[in-house]
């Protein structure tokens, strides 16, 4: 069974129709690259996955229980979101690390918060503690930021932020995690040590959404591609298939701008 | 210079007693104008927007006319216009007046740096707070609070070493700060009469109070230079 699945998901600001009838799903362990040009509606998906934004119709379902349903009010309340956004895990393109905390506080802050809410909390502060902290450290070890865990933001490179973006993101152990463009802040150099990342995640058959610009990456990390234009999902499927061999005037159209580069 | 010298005691006696009503304002416009001050940021960046244009209506006053002015206004129309002189007559109902009058004008400045502070903390802050499952009051305590405090730091040190020598227009409605305790030997009071010098004078003492909160209100901007 599918981890996650979206069906006829639809999205309009004022009068702006961003997305039109959007549906797919996923498999546990598999990642889908999203790709399309600025303005498709691939960044407002992703908002809408992690209820940033409320789909105007549509339903969101993971593991087979249903987090959203337009039709359905018991599933829209306020209250119940904030549960609800904990299946996803959002990295954005920008990183938005908290700039008073270091690398090490960033990936912890989200997690001890939480833990607050456990009835066994007070009995069992310190060691919760300690297991919050020695799960951060590993994540930012396997990062390749054993060095940096001490240091803010500031004093970190592009390339590192979004490193420990990634960490703060897995630390709350998300059934899918999805990145919003993570590298297009970032110059060429700094790139590759994030797709590097990414790629390890994927290997370890980590669920993930990849919102990018960087066509070769997508199609090699990806089990599936989504080609998004105007709102609509115009192709999906195989790597190879969607990217190589298009079936729609527009894939190619767009695919060919990239191979130009 | 053997005059000055000899006047020096009564004087800086008549003086410290001035300061002290000078301080007392201060601190008094301190404490109420902050919070106020933050109450109102809230209402003039309310959603609704009646609350919003009534807040941005009366901060426009209040920034738009001389504090000079409004301190005149509070203090005589209660007893003047509407015959009920809230205030009475006494210097206690003087530092009422002037505070009452203080307060309001600084927290309408301070609450426009506050929103702009508030404001200038990129909405992605948030978002990423949202996305790790906090609750709003998470953020805003954990997340976004120290931030805006940061930012706003400079402009409201600048707010307050000006309050320091604004204190002196309280003067106008006869408040017995230290330019009143400084005019007094002008006028003449305890055997000096004539003497300028000792309102002169008094510009040592703003000099030092302002040096003083320089020098705290620069440590704190220094404690938060950790981040960016």
């Amino acid at each position: 069974m599918a981890i996650l699945e979206v069906e006829h998901i639809q999205k309009s600001f004022d009068r702006t129709e961003v997305l039109k009838d959007i549906s797919f799903s996923l498999e546990e362990g598999q990642v889908v690259s999203i790709i399309g040009s600025s303005g498709s509606g691939k960044t407002t998906l992703l908002r809408c996955l992690n209820f940033l934004e409320k789909p105007d119709k549509g339903i969101i379902r993971v593991k087979g229980e249903t987090l959203f349903d337009a039709d359905d009010p018991s599933t829209c309340q306020e209250s119940g979101i904030r549960k609800k956004r904990l299946h996803f895990g959002l990295v954005f393109q920008n990183f938005n690390l908290f700039p008073q905390y270091t690398a090490l506080e960033n990936v912890m802050l989200a997690k001890e918060l939480l833990a607050k809410e456990q009835p066994d909390y007070k009995s069992r502060k310190k060691e919760i503690h300690e297991e919050i902290e020695s799960l951060a450290v590993d994540l930012l070890t396997q990062m390749g930021l054993s060095d940096r865990m001490s240091n803010y933001p500031h004093q970190l490179s592009g390339g590192q932020c979004q490193r420990v973006a990634i960490a703060r993101a897995l630390a709350l152990q998300p059934d899918i995690l999805c990145f919003d463009e993570p590298t297009s802040a970032l110059d060429p150099e700094l790139t590759g040590e994030v797709l590097k990342v990414i790629k390890e995640l994927a290997d370890k058959k980590t669920t993930m959404i990849i919102v990018t610009h960087e066509m070769a990456f997508a199609r090699d990390v990806a089990n599936q591609v989504i080609f998004m234009d105007d709102g609509h999902i115009l192709e999906q499927g195989d790597p190879i298939e969607v990217m190589e061999h298009p079936k729609e005037e527009r894939t190619r159209q767009f695919l060919s701008r990239f191979n130009q580069e | 210079m053997d005059l000055i010298l000899e006047q020096m005691p009564i004087v800086v006696n008549a003086l410290n007693v001035g300061f002290i009503q000078t301080l007392k304002l201060f601190f008094v416009t301190l404490i109420g104008a902050l919070p106020l001050g933050l109450i109102i940021s809230f209402g003039s960046m309310s959603r609704f927007k009646p609350l919003s244009y009534v807040t941005k209506f009366f901060v426009w006053i209040i920034r738009g006319t001389p504090l000079m002015i409004q301190l005149l206004i509070v203090y005589y129309f209660p007893g003047l216009v509407l015959h009920n002189p809230i205030w009475g007559g006494g210097e206690t109902g003087r530092f009422l007046a002037a505070s009452t009058a203080f307060v309001i004008n600084y927290a309408c400045y301070f609450s426009e740096i506050y929103r702009g502070g508030i404001q200038g903390v990129p909405v992605g802050q948030e978002e990423a707070g949202l996305v790790l499952g906090m609750t709003k009051s998470q953020i805003f305590f954990k997340v976004t609070l120290l931030q805006m405090i940061k930012r706003i730091v400079p402009p409201i040190s600048n707010e307050i070493i000006t309050l320091v020598k604004d204190t002196s227009l309280a003067r106008i409605i006869a408040l017995q700060e230290i330019i009143w305790a400084g005019q007094a030997f002008m006028k003449g009071s305890q055997g000096i009469s004539g003497a300028i010098w000792p309102l002169f004078f008094t510009a040592v003492y703003y000099l030092i109070w302002n040096g003083i909160l320089t020098v705290l209100l620069g440590r704190l901007e220094k404690k938060l230079d950790y981040f960016r």
